[in-house]
Order: structure tokens, then sequence, then C-alpha cells
């Protein structure tokens, strides 16, 4: 694997060093590029980016290659990275952060389906204070389907997901693993004021 | 002996076999559930990708509940909400303006005193107490599982106190060999299957699974034995595709430990919902004439 070198922009990095610091909780200015992340990352292979580029990228203020890269949307928040960092970063912690700013700059993310899928269960978790699985996947195919069509995937790769997900649903069906009652709990009310809260903040 | 319960969605949807059986085997070892009232979603992993406060709040409203309940301990079977309730009740310790700014919120205020535990916890203080071998009425002899710890037992993102060896946890293994099983040694028992990328990064969540799956298989084990309704729910309802994929024709049950617990004590099969799996998990146990 080749990587391209990086230029160092001094007031850019400080800005996006800052931000993600600050947001994530996380001291990137400890990092020392020993690499004992890159080496228990589970996703590093395909990902290309490791955990120690992925700081590297940030300190040197390289923000498109920040957003866009293949261990932002893979990241599976194992947290292996962030285990045995002797720095104790969390890079995982990085990875929620960048998504998190992705998408307020309305950046297109590089997994869609990873964004639709976030987006659908916190949507459904405010319906009702409790995730309705059904309600959930159906959220989450909608929101996928309008994002595949709008960036021009058209009806097959629509069709293909949705015969994907078909088919673990009937298994699902067939073992009594899908449930078709409404949880909803009764002070919801107070989820509401929490995503209201949440959305204030976000704003401010 | 009384602790508070949080069974979360998942134990109340796709893996309510896990509670039903939680709650059966451990009244069997003289603990009562109390399950906490209108507990909520706990915002599982999808929200600290989506909303830092939220990740935060939406514990600290069952946090909230668990406190009010005036019950020293609760425990939370799933490895996610187990996760996100710890990192929640740590983050408030730290930062009292954040937990003044939930409990504003809130009926019940965060108190932050309760002690959260897995399952695995309870099970290893039974276990050392040596309740578990005197309950199990069937020696699971035969039963040869690996046990699948995944990500989230032993690894958090921030600083708390890990209540097993982190990279090499041992408490399943102790709860096996109560019960008179074999656990096996090997070298994926904490790494992730994938969670969520099972839906929205397949390829990805397919390779993880086929190394999980190859070195299990390669050590001699004839089931998966883990806590994890996330792990249990991707290696058995994906294990059929994994094993398409990469070219493995053998495949293993994959068992939550409360129904290894519960055959051991002598419950039969249907009484723990074995017909719930999507790899066939009752045919292993008759040929050991476990059942």
């Amino acid at each position: 694997m080749s990587s391209p070198v990086l230029t160092l922009e001094p007031e850019l990095s400080k800005t996006l060093l800052q931000e993600v610091m600050d947001r994530s909780g996380q001291n990137l200015l400890a990092c020392y590029q020993c690499r004992r992340c890159a080496a228990g990352c589970p996703v590093g292979d395909e990902t290309g980016v490791t955990p120690d580029r992925l700081i590297r990228m940030i300190l040197f203020g390289e923000k498109d290659e920040a957003f866009n890269n293949l261990l932002v949307w893979k990241c599976v928040a194992c947290y292996t990275c962030g285990a045995r960092c002797p720095n104790n970063i969390q890079t995982a912690r990085i990875n929620e952060t960048l998504k998190q700013m992705s998408k307020e700059a309305h950046i297109e993310p590089l997994n869609p389906k990873a964004a639709a899928f976030h987006d659908a269960f916190l949507t459904s978790v405010s319906h009702f204070g409790r995730v309705n699985e059904l309600e959930f996947m159906g959220l989450y195919e909608i929101q996928n389907t309008r994002s595949e069509l709008k960036r021009g995937g058209g009806w097959k790769a629509v069709v293909g997901e949705m015969k994907k997900q078909a088919r673990l649903g009937i298994s699902m069906m067939k073992k009594k693993r899908i449930h078709f009652r409404l949880d909803k709990i009764k002070r919801h009310s107070e989820i509401k004021r929490l995503y209201k809260k949440a959305k204030d903040e976000d704003g401010g | 002996m009384q602790i508070a319960y949080y069974p979360g969605c998942s134990l109340h949807a796709s893996s309510e076999l896990y509670d039903i059986q939680s709650r059966m085997v451990l009244k069997q070892l003289g603990v009562e559930l109390k399950e906490i009232e209108d507990w909520n979603c706990c915002g599982a992993t999808s929200a600290s990708k989506t909303d830092d406060f939220l990740a935060i709040a939406l514990p600290a409203r069952n946090l909230g509940i668990a406190d009010a309940s005036g019950l020293p301990e609760i425990v939370i079977p799933c490895s996610s909400c187990y996760s996100r309730m710890i990192v929640s009740q740590k983050k408030l310790l730290d930062d009292p303006v954040l937990k003044n700014r939930i409990n504003a919120e809130l009926t019940k205020k965060v108190e932050g005193k309760i002690k959260i535990s897995s399952i695995l916890d309870v099970l290893v203080s039974k276990a050392s107490a040596g309740e578990i071998a005197e309950k199990s009425i069937k020696k699971l002899e035969g039963l040869k599982p690996v046990c699948y710890y995944g990500c989230l037992l032993t690894r958090f993102p921030c600083d708390v106190e890990v209540p097993d060896n982190v990279e090499n946890p041992q408490g399943m293994e102790i709860v096996c060999k109560a019960m008179g099983a074999q656990p096996l040694d090997w070298s994926y028992k904490t790494d992730c299957c994938g969670a969520s990328a099972a839906i929205n990064d397949t390829d990805t969540s397919l390779l993880l699974m086929s190394r999980i799956l190859k070195d299990a298989l390669s050590r001699g084990a004839n089931c998966f034995v883990t806590t994890c309704p996330m792990c249990q729910l991707n290696m058995d309802a994906y294990q059929d595709r994994v094993g398409e994929k990469y070219g493995i024709q053998k495949r293993l049950p994959v068992y939550f430990i409360t129904e290894l617990l519960g055959i051991a004590m002598g419950f039969s099969p249907d009484e723990m919902q074995l017909n719930r799996h999507f790899i066939d998990s009752i045919g292993l146990l008759m040929e050991l004439k476990l059942i």
C-alpha cells in the first residue's frame, strides 16, 4: 500500500485539529505513530487508511482527506485501536466526530448506507422511545432508496438491496425473530425534550 | 437477591429468546430480575455516530430510573446497552455541567450510584461461589465451545475499570467449565463481527465473520457461545452467507450462554427456545446426548 505525501497547512490544521480534539475528547497531539492501532484494526486492510494515518491527516490539516477516506466510513467501532494505544487515543471516537462534522458540512458520505442506517435508527427511537425493528428497517430502506436514486444508482441497485434485506427478513420471520408488537414508552415527552435539546445544542 | 434489569430493545424483539432464558436461568440461581420501569433505547452505536448529546442523554434517562429503583446493581445482558450505560455514567461523573443539563429534562434524575453489571459479571460470581456447578444437573460433556466476547465487554471508549482481561478474557470460560463443558482457546474471542455493518456494509462484515468462523473451526470447536445479542444474531443469521462466500462447508451453532446454562440445569429445549436459531442448535445437543 502506498500513501500520498501530506503537506502541512498551518492555518487549516489549527482549526480542524482543534475542532476534532474538542468534540472527540481525544488528544491527537499525543500520537507518536507507533502504529499499534494499525496492527489491530480489523478493517485496516480494506480501508488503506489506518488510524495512525488518519490522525496524521488531521494534524496536517488535510480536511478533504480526513472526511473522504474509507476508515471513517468502514470503522466498526470495535475500539481495538483505543484499547491498544499507549497514549489512550480512541480513533473510533475521532471517526464518530468526523462523521458528524461531514454531515453538518453536507459532505456526501463514502458509505451512504451507514449514514442512512444510523439516522433511521435515531428517528425510530424518537418516535417510540425504543427501537421498533420493523419501522427502523422500513425507514432505513426508504432513506437508502432515496439516496441511491439521487446518486444515479438506478432501480437495479435498489432492487438488489431490497432482495438482500428481504432474504434476511423472511428467515427472521420463520425463526420468530421479528416482533410485531408496538413498544412505546409512557413518558415519551422526556425523550422528545432530550431530542429538542440535542437539536438546540447542534444549532448553538 | 434482587437485581435491577435493563433488557434493551434487542431483548424485546429479535433476541427475545435471550430475555426469556436470562430470567429463567438467573431465577434458578436465586437472582430475581426487577425490570426497570419505562426504560428507553440506549441509542446503541447509532447515537454516538450521529449525536454526542443523545449518546449520553438516552442512557442517562435509564440510569436515573435505575438509581430511583433503590437497588444497588443493574444487570444489562446486551453488550451494546451495557457499554453505552457505562460510558454515560462515567461521562456524567466527569462532567457535572452536562449532568445538570440532562437532569433538567428528566423526571427521575441521574445520581450515578448504581453498579452496572454485564450478565457475565453476575454469572462469574455465581460460578466462583460454586452455585453454577451445583445447579448443573447435567454436565455438558463433549461440548467444545469457543467463547465469543466480541468488542464491547472488554473495550470501552473511555477510562473505566474492565472486569476481565482486555485481550484474553476468561469469564465465559469459567462459567462454561462450571457447567462441565470444555471451552477451547482461540484467537478471535474479542474480534468484531461487524455489528450493524452486516446491514449497511455487508461485505466488510462477512469478511470479519469469515475470520472468526475459520479460526473456531480450525481449533476443533463444535459451537460458539456468546453473551452479545448482536454477535449472536450476526454469526447465526449470516453464517450461511459467510460459508457460501468463503467456501466453508461446516456450520456451528451460536448459543447464548444462558441457553447452555438452561440445558445444564435441566430445562427443555422448548423452554430455552432453541428452535429460534438460524443454524440448527438442537442436533449437536442430541448427538452429545445432552437433551
